[in-house]
């Protein structure tokens, strides 16, 4: 059963990505594959050099950057929504993915889950 | 009602009551489902979806009370229903251990809500033949 939770919404405003994070760190621990795909507005997740000191909570780049260390599988970013909010990939942190079609990434999985 | 089609079902809920409509479009589904000879495997609330499992919700009583109502259906059918507990804990939703663990003042878990980890939900989503998401909106 191989599952992609998919993070559509900006960091910090909510706190639906961090729960959506937390849903493919606990698939990772009991050995179930998972990737993570950043799209629309969720795409800021994936930035470099993000300090949340200032709001009080934790940056998100470094709970993401330890996805790949926690078992998750690959870390898929689309390509289009960079675009849209003008990010490079060297703007990403390390570990990206570029995806141009999140259409068929999404056809790659048996299971997938928009976190809310 | 038999069903050869039959299938196994968890309903993830991460919209809170009277905030979403994740409640109740999930309550009506479930009993959708169970009309038509499925089966619903387990429950799991999720981020704003754990204040379903609050027992000190007290809406005016000319309003649906969704708490009560998904109770209702869950003792009925014995369905096992889980609140993920970081998202419980963060909420305020308490079981009586976790009011002792954490010395609070009170605690609200409405039975036969358990509190539980994200585990539940892994398991879930490797055995149900179908996981259906109920997301509030904003």
């Amino acid at each position: 059963m191989n599952t992609l939770i998919v993070i559509d919404r900006a960091p910090y405003g909510s706190w639906a990505g961090r729960e959506g994070l937390d849903m493919a760190f606990s698939l990772a621990a009991f050995d179930q594959p998972v990737s993570l795909l950043l799209t629309g507005a969720g795409v800021h997740w994936a930035k470099r050099d993000q300090d949340a000191t200032a709001i009080g909570q934790k940056t998100v780049a470094k709970n993401l950057s330890a996805a790949g260390l926690f078992g998750v599988e690959s870390l898929q970013v689309d390509a289009t929504s960079c675009e849209r909010f003008g990010l490079t990939k060297e703007q990403l942190i390390a570990g990206c993915t570029l995806v141009e079609s999140s259409q068929a990434t999404l056809k790659q999985f048996d299971r997938v889950v928009f976190a809310n | 009602m038999t069903n050869a089609m039959a299938l196994n079902y968890t309903l993830v809920i991460t919209g809170a009551p009277w905030t979403s409509q994740a409640p109740q479009s999930a309550l009506n589904f479930a009993k959708a489902l169970l009309s038509a000879g499925h089966r619903i495997d387990r429950v799991f609330l999720y981020g704003d979806g754990v204040h379903l499992a609050s027992a000190l919700a007290t809406p005016p009583s000319d309003e649906q009370h969704w708490p009560a109502l998904w109770v209702e259906l869950l003792q009925e059918q014995l369905i096992p229903a889980t609140a993920c507990i970081a998202s419980a804990l963060r909420r305020g939703i308490i079981d009586e251990a976790e009011q002792a663990r954490y010395q609070l003042a009170a605690s609200n878990l409405l039975p036969p809500f358990e509190v539980a980890g994200l585990g539940d939900w892994v398991e879930s989503n490797s055995h149900s033949d179908r996981v259906i998401y109920f997301h509030g909106t904003s």
